[in-house]
């Protein structure tokens, strides 16, 4: 899998190098600005674009605004966005383009090299993921008149979970219930939400962006 | 009248203190003759104006009058009187017209304190100067009495015929009463001298409050953006230094348990840095602590904490501090900060030889100069620290001069207000 870093501080950017080429992937080109990134982007065509929220010139959402850049022109690009803080206006602006191939996640996530890799894969094969701060940040500013209120508690944490990006199996193992219920449950969530099951748009996507978008 | 008490208390500092007393008489009376030779002056202007014809002399007069109580302010500061400037604008020229600074209630007791001085104020410095002369003249009496000419024969300052050996004796025993009543005296007319000042220039107590609140309330608030400022510098300053070393190291720490059991060495090595930049991390972090608070300033003191400035400065740097006593910690860290900027602009901006920090505490306010002698040319617009300076300065509602004409020299001053 060929990558491209973006990532202002030297540090990290070697970290990031060095975790990623020991897990076996082929870093194509290490960036430090928003420019020299998407320039990279255009000479070498990743598979995914590995991209820090602060970069120069005034460090507030330089990454956000490259890393959505570099969609438009290659939407067959996937975005992993890291990020020092939770700021969950940053993961809506990007998954507002789309919430295939996107992930979201704090910095240090990359330190749990399985998780990451993991979290890495699923974003490149064209999934999601959230890191769980960002979610449960959403998840407490939630207004009362939302639609997401009707969810049980259950129904919740489920699709918190499935917001992270992970799949049925998956989200068994992780809240110990059967796949069986898990199914359920996101029946349950559909139909609250209002996804109707002919709809031609992927349900799960929705139902994610859903969430998030009403932050 | 604590002042008196510790003269009689401690008699070694009885003479000191009859002397500076007496110093700061003659001073009081030089503005006096100032004052005196103003009232006239005045007077003319005033006439002149009434017919119109002296217009044009009535700003400047105004102004000058400003000039001299600004000069008694600072002299009653010296002399340990807590005087806050009353005006409201920088200068006389910022009233709208002539009728609005006559109105304006800090010109009219300028103008009364003017009177005051140059009468009583004179009259009392004279008094004091007097004494000691008097009374050296009356001790050695009996020694030249007889050289000068009979109707000149007098002792008490001319109050007292002496033209015999036995009168004249009396002039010693006089002269030593006189010189008692300098010593006791001086302190109390000096006190009597600067009364008129300190009831009528600084701010009228009845003034408008609304005012004072409007001016209260822009310092608050510019203490508060001065806060806003300084969290968002605390902010940044952990965010791009200690939390990016730390997430490092989370990821360092991440790539060398991977490498384990693949590779030990280079899992060695990975370590290695991340220890390293462990360190740089709290090195990081001390530095922002020192910057919030600076700990040499608790353990060392505001002296102590400006020597080791100075000395870290890569231009040779002299430090002078008078502060008897402590000042508050929001103060003093005020200072220190005014201080490590101004000196960093020297080592970065000003190419000079030398430089030179002072330090006073005068009048209950803290004076901070910082001087160099370098190229000048230091201007607040263009991004150095002395907008950071002016900030913060401003939020303990003190005062910044900046001087610095192209080709130098660079002198900054701040005054604090160090009340308790």
């Amino acid at each position: 899998m060929r990558i491209v870093i973006a990532e202002d501080d030297t540090l990290l950017r070697e970290g990031l190098g060095l975790v990623l080429r020991g897990e076996g992937f082929d870093v194509v080109a290490s960036t430090g600005g928003p420019e020299a990134f998407l320039a990279a982007v255009e000479e070498h065509r990743p598979d995914v674009a590995v991209v820090d929220v602060r970069m120069p010139p005034t460090h507030t959402d330089e990454g956000i605004k490259a890393a959505v850049e570099a969609r438009r022109a290659h939407p067959e690009l996937a975005v992993l966005v890291l990020s020092a803080y939770v700021e969950e206006s940053f993961a809506t602006d990007l998954l507002a383009e789309g919430a295939k191939g996107v992930g979201y996640l704090l910095k240090e996530r990359v330190g749990r090299v399985d998780a990451f890799v993991e979290a890495l894969q699923r974003v490149a094969a064209g999934g999601t993921a959230i890191d769980p701060e960002v979610v449960a940040q959403l998840f407490a500013q939630r207004r009362s008149d939302d639609p997401l209120e009707r969810l049980t508690p259950r129904e919740k944490e489920v699709l918190s979970v499935m917001a992270e990006g992970l799949g049925n199996a998956a989200i068994a193992q992780r809240l110990f219930i059967t796949e069986n219920a898990v199914h359920k449950h996101i029946r349950n969530i559909f139909f609250k939400l209002d996804l109707a099951p002919d709809d031609h748009t992927d349900r799960r996507v929705a139902a994610v962006l859903r969430y998030l978008e009403s932050a | 009248m604590s002042r008196l008490n510790a003269v009689v208390s401690d008699d070694r500092r009885v003479p000191r203190e009859a002397l500076r007393s007496t110093g700061y008489a003659v001073y009081g009376a030089a503005i006096g003759i100032l004052a005196l030779y103003t009232l006239p002056l005045l007077l003319i202007t005033a006439v002149l104006t009434l017919v119109r014809v002296g217009r044009p002399m009535a700003l400047p007069m105004l102004r000058w009058v400003r000039r001299l109580a600004d000069l008694e302010r600072s002299r009653l500061r010296r002399l340990g009187h807590e005087i806050e400037s009353p005006y409201h604008g920088p200068d006389v020229e910022a009233e709208p017209s002539l009728r609005g600074a006559l109105a304006d209630p800090e010109t009219r007791r300028d103008l009364s304190w003017l009177f005051m001085h140059a009468t009583w104020g004179l009259i009392v410095g004279i008094v004091a100067i007097q004494l000691p002369f008097t009374a050296v003249r009356d001790i050695t009496y009996p020694i030249w009495w007889t050289t000068i000419s009979p109707d000149q024969q007098e002792i008490l300052n001319g109050t007292v015929e002496a033209a015999t050996w036995s009168a004249a004796m009396i002039g010693p025993i006089a002269g030593v009463a006189v010189f008692a009543l300098w010593l006791i005296g001086a302190p109390k007319l000096c006190e009597l001298q600067a009364r008129p000042g300190v009831n009528l220039l600084g701010p009228d107590p009845d003034a408008d409050l609304s005012e004072r609140v409007a001016r209260l309330t822009a310092t608050r608030a510019a203490a508060l953006d001065a806060h806003a400022v300084e969290l968002r510098r605390i902010e940044r300053a952990l965010h791009d230094g200690a939390q990016n070393r730390i997430v490092g190291v989370a990821v360092l720490v991440g790539a060398a348990r991977r490498e384990v059991e693949r590779n030990p060495e280079r899992a060695d090595e990975i370590l290695a840095r991340a220890q390293d930049t462990v360190e740089d991390a709290l090195a990081e972090l001390r530095a922002v602590v020192r910057s919030i608070l600076p700990p040499v300033l608790e353990n060392r003191g505001l002296e102590g904490a400006l020597s080791a400035l100075a000395s870290d400065c890569s231009v040779p740097c002299k430090v002078t501090v008078d502060v008897p006593d402590r000042c508050p910690a929001s103060v003093e860290a005020t200072a220190y900060f005014v201080v490590a900027e101004s000196l960093t602009n020297v080592a970065k901006h000003s190419r000079a030889s030398r430089a030179e920090v002072e330090v006073r505490l005068r009048g209950g306010r803290l004076h901070v100069s910082v001087t160099d002698d370098g190229r000048g040319g230091a201007d607040a617009a263009n991004g150095s620290g002395l907008a950071g300076i002016g900030r913060r300065v401003e939020a303990h509602d003190g005062d910044v001069t900046v001087t610095s004409p192209a080709g130098g020299p660079t002198e900054i001053r701040v005054e604090l207000p160090c009340g308790s």
